[in-house]
């Protein structure tokens, strides 16, 4: 597929499966994730995309299926042959491979943005304040806010939080980051900024990256790999060109139709 | 004829010990409160039920019959508690039980986005209590608090009737024996508001303070 697929997969996701009470979201999922990969998952609302990501960051769990981050598991032990549920520090020592950005972008509203960026560091990563600091300060000026260290969250814009919050995700050098619908909540004329920067953090940065978006064109651009989910199923995955030019599947050409029409109409 | 000076004075004494009280009082049932609302959102039953039969024993009986009981009742049982004490554990205590229902509200009222944000950054238990919820729970535990301080001042009052000699029981005790009720408790009354009204003011400062930078 592209230069980046080569050796054993970062995420292997194995037969997972998902449901709230009696709907169950995700049937038998099994999608692998390759070192630098860049994926981007599209589909429907309430296909399971989000589910999938938010169980990687271990903020939902599989009703069944494993997980593995770089070689171990994430939500078991092997224990003698035998699966067993992970403890909280297990969860805690592989969970530090992922990092992920939200639709609504979480900062943390008492701290200044230096110190959302800060605070992690130094208490996850154990590095000085000093460090933790150029690092922040690297970053803000990566996503063009060098200038608002001192500001809080609620003095921004959405478009700028969302950018903070790529930084903070970033200083902690994730093997893998997920953004889930990133743009989502923001009003339209802020989507272009964000995008910008994910598309730079794309090209320079050597992670891996899982990016759930209705941004098609953007997906297009950036992707070595587009995902199509509907009703808590892979219905096809490929290279972007072939995914939109030419899907196999009738969900994914009537997916992919109703957005053209979309963008034609606006 | 007492003279006003000898008045204000043993008014003065009074509050002297209605400000102890307060004082040890709010530290106790601060304590309780944190105690017993972290207790009612762990993850074990046993923590769970206990604190749930401490919020609710100590909220659904009379705080007046509480302190009756701790001063004339655990006697007879073998347990002989000085009026000082008694009167700490009975205010403590009960609005230790109302604190722990503020503190456990509080910290379910901060954002679920928050903690996922601070598991993603692979924060320990402890790490997002201390950085991440608790700051943000602490504003919104701050008017109740205020409250709650302010009816525990006012329920200091009632240790007077466990023989503590509080500014309620000076009062009393002048009024007897000066029959000057209508001066003796407008003193009290205003009395009471001096207190309470810094306590007010205190709290409006902190939650500013620590409100900075939210819109």
């Amino acid at each position: 597929m592209n230069e980046h697929v080569a050796g054993e997969p970062l995420v292997k996701y194995r037969n997972i499966g998902k449901r709230f009470g009696a709907t169950e979201v995700l049937s038998d999922i099994n999608f692998d994730i390759y070192p630098g990969e860049k994926v981007a998952m599209i589909g429907p609302s309430g296909s399971g995309k989000t589910t999938l990501a938010r169980m990687l960051m271990t903020l939902e769990k599989p009703s069944k299926g494993t997980i593995e981050v770089g070689g171990e598991l994430l939500w078991h032990r092997n224990v003698n042959g035998r699966l067993m549920e992970a403890n909280a520090s297990h969860l805690r020592k592989v969970r530090g491979q992922i990092g992920m950005v939200f639709q609504h972008f979480n900062l943390f509203p008492h701290m200044t943005i230096l110190r959302n960026i800060m605070e992690a560091q130094v208490h996850v990563l154990g590095r000085t304040k000093q460090e933790a600091k150029e690092q922040a300060v690297k970053l803000l000026e990566k996503v063009g806010l060098a200038d608002k260290c001192n500001a809080y969250p609620a003095q921004l814009s959405g478009g700028q939080q969302q950018r903070v919050a790529m930084a903070r995700a970033l200083v902690m050098k994730p093997k893998i980051m997920l953004f889930d619908e990133v743009t989502s909540a923001l009003d339209p004329e802020l989507v272009g900024e964000v995008l910008e920067v994910i598309r730079e953090i794309a090209e320079e940065e050597e992670m891996a990256m899982l990016l759930i978006t209705h941004e098609m064109a953007f997906a297009r651009d950036i992707a070595d790999r587009v995902v199509f989910m509907a009703e808590g199923q892979i219905i096809e995955q490929g290279p972007p060109k072939q995914i939109f030019n030419q899907p196999k599947h009738q969900r994914t050409m009537n997916f992919l139709s109703r957005f053209s029409a979309q963008s034609q109409s606006v | 004829m007492v003279s006003n000076i000898a008045i204000f004075n043993s008014l003065l004494k009074g509050l002297a010990v209605t400000l102890q009280v307060l004082g040890y009082s709010v530290i106790l049932a601060l304590g309780l409160s944190f105690i017993f609302g972290f207790l009612s959102l762990s993850k074990w039953k046993i923590a769970k039920i206990a604190s749930h039969l401490y919020i609710e024993i100590f909220r659904g009986t009379s705080l007046l019959v509480q302190l009756f009981w701790l001063y004339f009742s655990l006697p007879i049982l073998g347990i002989q508690l000085p009026a000082m004490l008694v009167g700490v554990l009975g205010l403590g205590l009960n609005y230790g039980a109302y604190g722990a229902v503020v503190v456990k509200t509080s910290i379910q009222a901060v954002p679920k986005g928050q903690f996922e944000a601070s598991v993603a950054l692979n924060m320990s238990p402890f790490r997002r209590m201390r950085s991440v919820i608790l700051p943000q729970a602490f504003v919104i535990m701050l008017p109740t608090f205020s409250n709650l301080t302010i009816e525990l001042l006012k329920g200091t009052s009632l240790v007077s009737l466990v023989t503590l000699s509080d500014l309620t029981f000076q009062a009393m005790a002048l009024r007897s024996a000066t029959m000057e009720t209508v001066k003796i408790f407008t003193i009290l009354l205003i009395l009471y508001f001096i207190v309470a009204y810094p306590i007010t003011l205190a709290f409006r400062w902190l939650e500013k303070k620590l409100s900075v930078g939210r819109g």
